[in-house]
């Protein structure tokens, strides 16, 4: 799994997010409009796509885009 | 005695291993009823079994996805003046990443189960005349929330066919209700606060007048629908939400 496909996975996720807007750096609370709508689509969406699961309390311990990416990537 | 006793009579309890099955199975038994409890992990089951202060009571463990599990559990039934319908599963995922599997997970557990069981109970005459079957559902099926399309619809399906028992079966003055619970501090409580935030749960029970429900309330009520002291109520919903739905806070 690599980072450019993760992040290009979220962007089409979710549709607030303008495309390319996302960095492996971005954090998720500095995003206009972070909600728990949005927590909920990751969650799916890594379940979905990579059979990950993933808490809300994980969630909560990735500040950023690329914290997130190394949990899910240690756990495939 | 008062008509809210439960002497004499004997009841069915699902979901009996965990949450609120465990005090409603408790609760029957302090009022003076007996039980049988099924469950699916047989170690929490017989926790519950030893918890049970009265009665003459039995546990039964079956994984009621198996419909010959099903059929072994009704046929091992005595007689029974009511069924609790406590098993169940909630299970958080957003539409677009819904597919049929994920519909089974939950309607499986949440709605087939219940009508298979009270099918074979009923078909194999297992329910006395003036039996109260309860079923456990949620304030989401009338007021669902996001992530929630399958647990909300397996909670409104359970309601409908609460009320075609009801009137199926009002010949033999068999009773068919609904318990409609906000959030209770229970394994499920967990798990739902950990599809999200402690914070984000918090400040969802912050709009409770009266604070998160626990087990005995819910079962309290589960006991006044089994009891006779509700012998003129069927085919109803019995919201329990701490004064969540007023709105008001
Ligand atoms: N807690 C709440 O906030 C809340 C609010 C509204 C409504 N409710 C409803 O109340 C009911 C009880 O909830 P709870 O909080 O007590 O949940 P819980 O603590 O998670 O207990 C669920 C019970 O269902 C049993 N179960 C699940 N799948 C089963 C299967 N395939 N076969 C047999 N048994 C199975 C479990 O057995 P094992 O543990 O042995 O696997 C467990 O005893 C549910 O219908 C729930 O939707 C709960």
């Amino acid at each position: 799994m690599d980072i450019t496909t993760f992040i290009s996975q979220i962007e089409n996720e979710i549709e607030e997010l303008t495309p390319g807007s996302l960095k492996p750096e971005t954090e998720f609370t500095s995003l206009k409009e972070w909600s728990s709508m949005h927590v909920l689509i990751l969650i799916a969406l890594i379940d979905t796509e990579y059979n990950v699961t993933i808490t809300g309390a994980d969630l909560q311990q990735c500040k950023s885009v690329n914290d997130l990416f190394n949990v899910v990537k240690s756990r495939v | 005695m008062t008509a809210f006793h439960l002497h004499n009579k004997t009841f069915l309890v699902t979901g009996a291993s965990s949450g609120i099955g465990r005090q409603v199975a408790i609760s029957i038994c302090e009022m003076g009823g007996n039980v049988v409890i099924t469950g699916r992990n047989e170690e929490r089951l017989n926790e519950t079994l030893s918890m049970l202060k009265s009665g003459e009571n039995k546990s039964i463990q079956a994984e009621l996805l198996d419909e010959q599990e099903v059929q072994r559990l009704v046929s091992a039934l005595p007689l029974l003046d009511g069924i609790v319908n406590c098993a169940g599963t909630v299970s958080p995922y957003p539409i677009k990443f819904l597919s049929d599997k994920k519909i089974d997970e939950v309607f499986n557990i949440n709605y087939k189960v219940q009508v298979v069981l009270t099918a074979q109970a009923t078909r194999a005459k297992k329910l006395n005349k003036g039996a109260s079957v309860v079923f456990l559902s949620s304030i989401s099926a009338l007021h669902p929330h996001r992530g929630g399309a399958l647990y909300a619809g397996s909670k409104a399906a359970i309601e409908a066919f609460s009320k075609v028992v009801a009137l199926e079966f009002f010949h033999l003055q068999i009773r068919s209700n609904c318990i409609a619970p906000a959030m209770v501090k229970t394994p499920m409580y967990d798990k739902a606060e950990a599809q999200g935030t402690k914070e984000q749960m918090d400040a969802h029970i912050s709009k409770y007048p009266l604070g998160a429900g626990t087990p005995e309330d819910v079962a309290n009520a589960a006991i006044f629908l089994l009891s006779d002291a509700s012998k003129w109520i069927t085919g109803t919903t019995i919201t329990l939400d701490g004064g969540f739905l007023l709105g008001g806070l």
